[in-house]
């Protein structure tokens, strides 16, 4: 593969330059995390009672227990008492007034993912103005939400309007004793989504973080509750294709959904959060549990994710199956280069009759990246006639980074089946050959290559997002030939 | 945090001082190393599965006698050496006389190869996944050390038989070291065996160094009863255009644990490890292969199948691991299971690590239960059920078992098999 053009060795030693700003304002909480931050924070979002009661409760569950280092990364040990747990959301005199103050390099990302304008101030942070927002916003989404009855709202939000709910499901899934990064995030989760679907709707639209105002600044211990009524269907997007600014190194997420009867969740999310640069340096740590259950019979969970960004990942969405003939579906894609690492996958528990899951992962490697796939399928004595398919693939760019599987298979079931296979390949001379021969340059070769190799995944995603996810690929790889 | 439960100092007091100096020596250097040695706990990633079957009470801490009646074995064609109670029984023994090949009890070695051997135990075994191994380098009493010559073929297989006599609770540390010069060639088989009833561990180890262009075979058949715990690890290291081939077949037991650890250090070496799990009852068995490919141009080819019945456990961890440097590697791993009753479990985990990037490597694991449709088609021919379900779950094993390359192992597993299956079967 090796190319003497100019614009690839260019391109090589491209930096990603946008950096970060960190401007402390007035009233963010001085670094530390004891009982007292905790119940200031709780009292700044102005939570009843029982839900600082619970966050406490993570808290002391939280100090119990050791971080985890199974996972297949490293990473400077993160010293949880320098890090601040609460930041007001910037005001809009401080953030760029426009475009022209952006980072032309963030700008012309921008372009080559096609992103509409208006979409690229939001991105980049420009305050955008308020009326546009609102208008454009509570007129063509949340009526129409109303109207079918779905509450789509932040976690805030849902505490004060909603408690019964809330209280009912939050931590149900993923309870706040369940990992490391899963309590300290329950404790001092700053905010996220609340998604309800009532009985036997069908959510008018896709739903997205970014149609929610403010939800940029949801903060890096995001929380996210998802339930599906009986016989309901949403579709859930998060997150964007286009580079994040953000201020946060480390991320702790919590992903909860919980299906009913016959319901379906899908779940997307396409992650680009900045990586480092080309030496490693910096870029976002992104822990994240995120698991659904599919509680009622039939009910549905499907998990699809793009992952391009962050320095080190570690990431397993999951499905828990214990309603009879419910299913699990996991489509991944994840692409590390540079020194970026990821340890992603995810978990697929059958406990229900007839249950099924298929998981369908594709690793790309480049640079002296290191991408691990980590799984479990698991079968439990009561998964009568349970069926898991899964698939994993690597494909490797350069000799200098790593690709990994570890995958764990329990079954406690005779007649559960499940199949497993994984291979890893390279892209081929033979293939980039006849790409050159036709005339195609080797960047575009490539990633022609890689979107072939990701199209099952990709078919998977919301359309708009599928030939974003495609372009975003090449973006990121870009640097990696030659 | 409950602190873990640590290795009990009764395990560290070896017996048998007949060794030369420099191996008490080392067993002393190990058993030091030994103290305050965490045991495994769920917790312990490579002992997951297995840590609450490994119950090392003290009484197990006891040195087995070394004399006792001798046990039933395998009908010998060939050479055959005989442990008992990890100590060689030299006038049950049959020793090859051939140019070129050297077989030597450890207490029969003179104080300068003792010296040079105990500077290679252990080499081939990585310490920090094979803890257990450490064990039997602090308690050996015995061994055989096996070396092979320049271009020496050993024309016959080796038998090797390990037997330990439970009459009263202990436990046994048999070793092997074999060094296998540039293109010799030996196959050995490796049988365990046990008689009485008392509770028993056997904590094996077996080492192979091959250098370059040497051809070991190994077979390796577990039938130890249901009173004995056995903790086994076997380590290879190959130079170039070696080749290796093992074959393990394993009926259960309360604990029965495997590791085998092959580096593929010289270019074109290459490896094959079989292997055959049968558990039923309340048996467990754990194997966790590891095959490092340090240098390019390496194969790897690894296929083992488990079938687990009634309230039986059966593991499997293969792991491949593909250096950077190991360019051109090509690593094939299968993994396929039986699950013959609800109440047994299979867990497997077939791992890739890979760092270099123009290499073949695949996976496959299954796990399930006989094709319904095949069974259909023997039984409308008039074939009964049980032995519908004998043929099928035999030709689930069988293409490893014929594979086997000793015709005596390849009978007494048939044997072994055969009570399995009308046990399995025996309801149907």
């Amino acid at each position: 593969m090796a190319t003497t053009d100019k614009e690839v060795s260019e391109l090589v030693k491209r930096e990603y330059e946008h950096g970060f700003v960190t401007d402390i304002e007035s009233d963010t909480f001085e670094p530390g995390l004891n009982e007292e931050i905790i119940a200031r924070l709780s009292g700044i979002k102005n939570e009843p009672e029982w839900m600082l009661e619970w966050r406490l409760k993570a808290y002391r569950r939280w100090l119990e227990m050791e971080e985890p280092d199974w996972a297949h990364v490293g990473y400077p040990k993160i010293d949880y008492n320098s890090i601040s747990y609460y930041s007001a959301p910037k005001r809009p005199e401080d953030m760029p007034q426009s475009l022209d103050e952006v980072d032309p390099e963030l700008l012309r990302t921008y372009e080559k993912l096609g992103i509409p304008l208006h979409e690229r101030e939001k991105l980049a942070g420009v305050a955008v103005d308020a009326v546009f927002d609102s208008v454009s916003v509570a007129t063509t989404f949340k009526e129409p939400l109303a109207k079918a009855g779905v509450i789509f709202c932040s976690i805030s939000e849902a505490i004060q309007d909603y408690p019964e709910l809330v209280k009912k499901y939050l931590g149900s899934v993923v309870p706040a004793g369940d990992n490391f990064f899963a309590g300290l995030n329950s404790a001092v989760f700053s905010d996220g989504t609340f998604v309800y679907v009532p009985k036997g709707v069908r959510c008018p639209m896709e739903l997205s973080t970014y149609f929610r105002i403010n939800a940029a600044n949801t903060g890096q211990f995001e929380r996210t509750l998802i339930i599906a009524e009986d016989s309901s269907y949403v579709s859930y997007l998060e997150g964007c294709t286009a580079p994040m600014r953000d201020e946060n190194q480390l991320h702790a997420a919590v992903v909860e959904l919980v299906a009913l009867d016959d319901a379906q969740i899908k779940y997307s999310t396409v992650q680009n959060w900045y990586p480092g640069d080309e030496n490693g340096k910096g870029g976002i740590f992104n822990f994240v549990t995120k698991r659904g259950a599919a509680i009622g019979k039939n009910s549905k969970i499907s998990w699809t994710q793009v992952e391009t960004g962050s320095a080190v990942t570690w990431k397993y969405p999951s499905c828990v199956l214990r309603g009879e003939n419910s299913v699990g579906e996991f489509y991944s894609v994840a692409l590390t280069n540079n020194y970026q690492q990821a340890d992603t996958g995810t978990k697929m528990i059958h406990l229900g009759k007839n249950t099924s899951s298929t998981i369908i992962s594709k690793g790309i490697s480049a640079g002296k990246s290191s991408n691990a796939y980590r799984g479990l399928v698991k079968f439990g004595p009561g998964a009568e006639g349970a069926r898991n398919f899964t698939q994993c693939d690597s494909l490797l760019i350069g000799d200098r980074c790593g690709a990994h599987t570890f995958p764990y298979i329990e079954s406690k079931n005779k007649s559960a089946i499940v199949e497993h296979e994984a291979t890893t390949s390279k892209v081929s001379d033979e293939q980039m050959f006849l790409c050159r021969q036709r005339g195609i340059d080797p960047e575009q070769a490539v990633s022609m290559i890689v979107n072939g190799f990701c199209k099952e995944v990709f078919k998977e995603l919301p359309m708009e997002f599928a030939v974003e996810a495609g372009k975003l690929l090449e973006v990121s790889l870009e640097g990696s030939v030659g | 945090m409950k602190s873990a439960p640590t290795l009990s100092s009764a395990f560290l007091q070896p017996a048998g001082e007949f060794l030369p100096g420099p191996l008490l020596e080392l067993r002393k250097q190990r058993g030091t190393a030994l103290v305050d040695m965490p045991l495994p706990t769920r917790k312990t990633e490579n002992w997951k599965y297995s840590s609450r079957h490994l119950k090392l009470s003290d009484e197990l801490a006891a040195s087995l006698p070394s004399s006792g009646k001798e046990g039933s074995s395998l009908a010998l064609p060939g050479y055959r050496v005989i442990f008992r109670n990890g100590v060689m029984v030299p006038e049950a023994s049959d020793f090859p006389d051939m140019n070129g090949i050297r077989i030597q009890r450890f207490c029969d070695l003179d104080d300068q190869e003792a010296a040079a051997l105990a500077e290679r135990l252990d080499n081939t075994l990585d310490s920090h996944a094979v803890q257990m191994a450490r064990l039997n380098s602090a308690r050996f009493e015995d061994g055989l050390l096996i070396q092979l010559d320049k271009e020496a073929v050993l024309d016959q297989p080796l038998f090797i038989v390990h037997e330990v006599t439970a009459s009263s609770a202990g436990s046994a540390y048999p070793r092997i070291y074999v060094d296998a010069a540039r293109h010799s060639q030996m196959t050995l088989v490796e049988e365990y065996i046990s008689s009485g009833n008392e509770p028993v561990l056997v904590n094996t180890v077996t080492e192979f160094v091959l250098a370059e262009g040497a051809q070991v075979t190994d077979v390796r058949l577990t039938l130890e009863g249901e009173n004995v715990q056995h903790i086994g690890a076997t380590g290879v290291r190959q130079a170039a255009t070696s080749r290796f081939e093992s074959h393990c077949v394993g009926f259960g037991g309360p604990l029965r644990r495997h590791d085998l650890q092959v580096r593929l250090e010289g270019e074109g070496a290459e490896c094959k490890l079989n292997g055959v799990v049968v558990t039923q009852g309340k048996q467990h068995y754990d194997n966790h292969t590891s095959i490092e490919h340090v240098a390019a141009h390496c194969d790897s080819e690894e296929t083992y199948r488990n079938i687990a019945a009634d309230e039986s456990h059966a593991i499997f961890n293969g792991r491949i691991h593909i250096h950077q440097d190991a360019q051109k590697s090509n690593a094939n791993m299968s993994n396929k299971n039986l699950l013959l009753s609800t109440g047994a479990e299979i867990d497997t985990k077939p791992e890739l690590e890979i760092y270099a990037d123009d290499v073949k490597c695949a996976h496959g694991a299954t796990i399930g239960q006989l094709d319904k449709t095949s069974l259909f088609y023997l039984v409308s021919r008039g074939i009964g059920r049980r032995e519908a379900n004998t043929l099928l779950t035999m030709a689930f094993i069988n293409e490893l078992v014929e594979q086997v390359p000793v015709e005596a192992v390849r009978d007494a597993v048939q044997l072994r098999l055969n009570d399995f299956f009308n046990q399995a079967f025996q309801e149907i």
